[in-house]
């Protein structure tokens, strides 16, 4: 709904959005996807900002054939868990491709494209996906 | 602690009320329970509703509820919990009832969601999960029911059919029931044949959106009621547990840890085991969540519930019958007033009043509801008063 | 305008789409003659790229290719004539995607289809005069073209950035020299607040691409001393398959010289990315040490052209990121109608 486009919050999360900078945990490793001052697992402070890397794996993915309203343009988009080496998993929209070329297993990498706009006069937000590596 | 008894339920019937507003849907559950109860007065009012900021405009809900029913001068309070703020406002009420605070509560959960359109509802829908890691980026309830669904179909080596029993069941259940939004069978190859919603998540393996509102009301032991004591029930226990809020990030995204723990220590509290139970609620929003909550919460070993469930032992002639009522994907599921549908059908259980669906002998029963997929997961036990 | 020093090209990119439209597709909507269309297939845009996110994807592989700290870039420059945003500068976006810090010069340029090489030149004074270490020079564009206008065969969308910066680290190549030539000449424009640019029938030709390229590469030449024998190859802007060889034809340079560096006819016309995408085609193909003459021009009307000479890190460099025909080559066609959905010409809706 349109509440969530503010460019306010767009703005405070655009580290995660454009890059997926993510907190991890210097005690445990652990991965903590979006801002927090304690680790969810061991709850140390000690967190350090850091890229999630550019390549995973595609685990499994399905088609939003019924999306929300800031997504219709976009509809049907892909969706899919990516693993990366260290067992960290995020769900995201898979790009540049169409379901029956996506295979389970196979590499992806990050992108940066249009998630959505607030109509004609507000921001354009701008955040990750992932798509079939191209080598 | 004092015990704590149900002593009356209300409800509305689900669907499109295009002619009532969410404060007459609640008000309408609420006076069907009181007078259900037969109590006097009301000392606290705990109202569940997910969304009513968004799809009503509307904050401080409880005082407008308190005025519709003409209570002035009383505790109110809104709870929200996500999917799971019906038991959320139960376990609110059920602490303050027990310590002492209060005598009377009415528990009220209403949503109205019929007012949205499709992809407006699955906007407010998303809310349910972390947005600024998810619902940014349009992955939806749905998308994510999908991707367990896929896990679960692949790790457990099973055809689809397996799990798209499970609505099949729930409209068995719900057919002729005059408050499920669903009340008629449908056929497996009907929920097969539906549209993709995200596959291999099928249109008739998914909740829908509706209205609906339900109430019941909680007294302490020692508050004097009109029931006698088979028509009342005792919550023997009830607990609510958070997990991580991405299935991804838990250990094994299959099983939902708050499932297991609040089923344990509700369990706990009442005194009795899994095997005591009679007939027991789940919070089936997608067919896949149900067996996903059956392995967690200990009624099915893991990869077992669809089996289990091919033997019928959660048909209303089974050994645990589930939903009764047809469980949220036919008699409906009105998110903050869900678990209120719940605790109400096994009050109904409980005390004889199940009609066409009443489970004989039935004296011990359980409601489970998980907002997501596990973030928010609340079990409430309830025990008849003849079993005591 | 003259000999530049101690500036070198430390990684460069391409970027296209994977959609692409067939010119008979878009012929057979409107009634035109199969045989006389200016390229074959055009570059379309994904429902979620833009010129941003375009030239987030090459500036990536720019960067990888010049394996360089992002801290190292001093100034984004983003040339396009369909900055997503008509207030509120790409180059942001595009440096807070790519982990650029905040101490780097941003600016947007907008000069039809010469703003891509206006940002090389730029970049490139900045590095000469020491002002900065390196910097990304970047052309991105989803173009547009009325519905049913000739424009609309070619108008494509695309990408190509380079990392520009101090010689001396293996280097991808080094700019020797730089000439821009430019007039008043109203070839093609947009006016304020139109969804679609109007252009001069026949104008676009004589006055404007070709006059304004020749005298520009002519001058080049002259500056450097240089005859078209010693340039191994010559990239020109492309808005057709034609004018790219019909220039080189007066100014007597072999076709094979020019091949190289003209992927129009696949991609059609990417506008501000349109003679860089050239270029990374023929950094793509190219040895150590040969001498490339880039040339765009851009309506309203100018042309910039320099002087480039490949280095010995190119081979290694060139490998660290896909080629662009690896780009090119995962074309997925569309028809004309899921193309107006892509290019948003679909309004209402």
């Amino acid at each position: 709904m349109r509440f969530n486009f503010r460019p306010q919050s767009h703005w405070r999360f655009k580290r995660f959005r454009y890059r997926t900078e993510v907190l991890r945990c210097a005690s445990c490793g652990t991965v903590n996807v979006t801002p927090r001052p304690v680790c969810r697992r061991c709850r140390s402070r000690n967190l350090l900002r850091e890229e999630l890397p550019e390549r995973g794996r595609l685990v499994a993915f399905t088609v939003v054939k019924s999306p929300t309203e800031e997504h219709k343009e976009l509809a049907p988009y892909i969706v899919g868990l990516v693993e990366f080496e260290d067992g960290t998993r995020v769900v995201t929209q898979i790009t540049d491709s169409d379901p029956e070329e996506l295979r389970t297993g196979m590499t992806v990498e990050r992108v940066v494209r249009k998630i959505t706009h607030d109509g004609d006069s507000g921001i354009i937000v701008y955040g990750f996906k992932f798509r079939p590596l191209v080598s | 602690m004092r015990n704590v008894h149900v002593v009356g339920v209300g409800y509305t019937r689900i669907g499109e009320h295009w002619d009532e507003s969410l404060t007459e849907l609640m008000a309408e559950a609420s006076l069907a329970a009181i007078e259900d109860a037969g109590v006097e007065r009301v000392d606290g009012v705990y109202v569940a509703s997910t969304f009513c900021e968004v799809t009503n405009n509307q904050a401080g809900i409880s005082a407008l509820i308190a005025e519709a029913l003409g209570l002035r001068s009383v505790y109110g309070v809104r709870v929200e919990g996500g999917e799971s703020s019906g038991m959320m406002a139960l376990m609110e009420a059920y602490a303050a009832v027990a310590s002492g605070l209060v005598d009377f509560a009415l528990v009220v959960g209403g949503e109205k969601l019929s007012d949205l359109l499709p992809d407006e509802f699955n906007s407010v829908h998303s809310m349910t999960l972390p947005y600024d890691s998810m619902g940014f980026a349009g992955v939806t309830p749905a998308s994510i029911a999908a991707l367990l669904y896929r896990a679960y179909l692949e790790r457990y080596e099973i055809p689809q059919e397996f799990i798209a029993q499970f609505p099949v069941l729930m409209h068995n259940n719900a057919e002729g029931i005059s408050h499920a939004q669903f009340p008629f069978k449908v056929k497996l190859e009907d929920v097969l044949g539906s549209p993709e919603v995200a596959p291999p998540l099928r249109r008739l393996e998914c909740f829908a959106p509706c209205d609906g509102a339900a109430a019941v009301i909680f007294a302490s032991e020692d508050s004097q009621t009109k029931r006698s004591s088979g028509q009342t029930v005792r919550i023997g226990g009830i607990s609510m547990k958070t997990d991580y809020v991405s299935p991804f990030d838990r250990e094994d995204p299959l099983f939902m840890t708050s499932v297991a723990l609040s089923v344990d220590e509700a369990l706990l509290r009442s005194g009795i085991s899994r095997g005591e139970l009679d007939v027991l609620e789940v919070h089936d929003s997608y067919s896949i969540v149900a067996p996903l909550i059956l392995e967690s919460g200990g009624f099915s070993s893991r990869g077992e519930s669809c089996p289990d469930l091919k033997m019928s032992k959660y048909a209303l002639e089974g050994e645990l019958p589930i939903n009764t009522f047809g469980g949220l994907k036919a008699r409906g599921h009105p998110l903050g007033a869900t678990a209120l549908y719940q605790v109400a059908e096994v009050y109904l259980q409980l005390t004889g009043r199940a009609g066409k669906r009443q489970i004989d002998g039935a004296r011990a029963g359980a409601a489970i509801s998980v907002s997501g997929f596990g973030t928010i997961a609340g079990t409430a036990v309830m025990l008849s008063g003849e079993g005591e | 305008m003259a000999r530049i020093r101690n500036v070198a090209i430390l990684g460069y990119g391409g970027y296209v789409p994977r959609l692409r439209i067939k010119a008979t597709e878009i012929a057979r909507i409107w009634g035109r003659e199969e045989d006389a269309l200016p390229v074959r297939e055009k570059s379309v845009n994904e429902l979620d790229e833009d010129a941003i996110t375009m030239a987030v994807e090459a500036a990536k592989y720019a960067m990888r290719r010049a394996g360089i700290d992002p801290a190292e870039i001093g100034a984004v420059n983003v040339g396009s004539e369909s900055h997503p945003y008509a207030v509120k500068p790409s180059g942001t976006v595009v440096a807070e995607a790519l982990g650029i810090p905040p101490n780097f010069l941003a600016a947007d340029l907008e000069f039809a289809c010469k703003a891509g090489t206006e940002s090389l030149q730029m970049i490139s004074g900045l590095v000469s005069a020491g002002i900065i270490r390196a910097g990304l020079a970047i052309g991105a564009d989803t173009a547009q073209g009325r519905p049913g206008d000739a424009l609309e065969f070619t108008a494509a969308a695309g990408a190509a950035a380079l990392v520009v910066g101090r010689p001396g680290n293996g280097e991808v190549a080094s700019i020797e020299y730089a000439r821009s030539y430019v007039t008043d000449t109203p070839d093609f424009w947009r006016r304020a607040h139109e969804r679609y640019p109007s252009h001069t029938f026949r104008f676009t030709g004589e006055p404007a691409y070709f006059h304004h390229t020749l005298s520009a590469v002519k001058g080049l030449l002259e500056e450097a001393g240089l005859k078209v024998s010693d340039v191994d190859y010559f990239v020109f802007h492309q808005p057709n398959y034609k004018f790219p060889f019909a220039a080189a034809k007066v100014l007597q340079i072999p076709k094979e010289k020019v091949e190289q560096g003209v992927v129009t006819h696949l991609i059609g016309n990417t506008y501000a990315a349109s003679s860089l995408m050239g270029l990374v085609r023929v950094l793509d193909a190219a040895r150590p040490g040969q001498l490339i003459v880039l040339t765009s021009f851009g309506s309203g009307a100018g042309s910039d052209s320099f002087l480039i000479e490949t280095k010995e890190g190119l081979p290694e460099k060139r490998a660290k990121a896909p080629l662009l025909d690896a780009l090119i080559g995962r074309a997925k066609y569309v028809d004309y109608a899921t193309y107006l959905r892509h290019r948003d010409k679909i309004r209402g809706a």
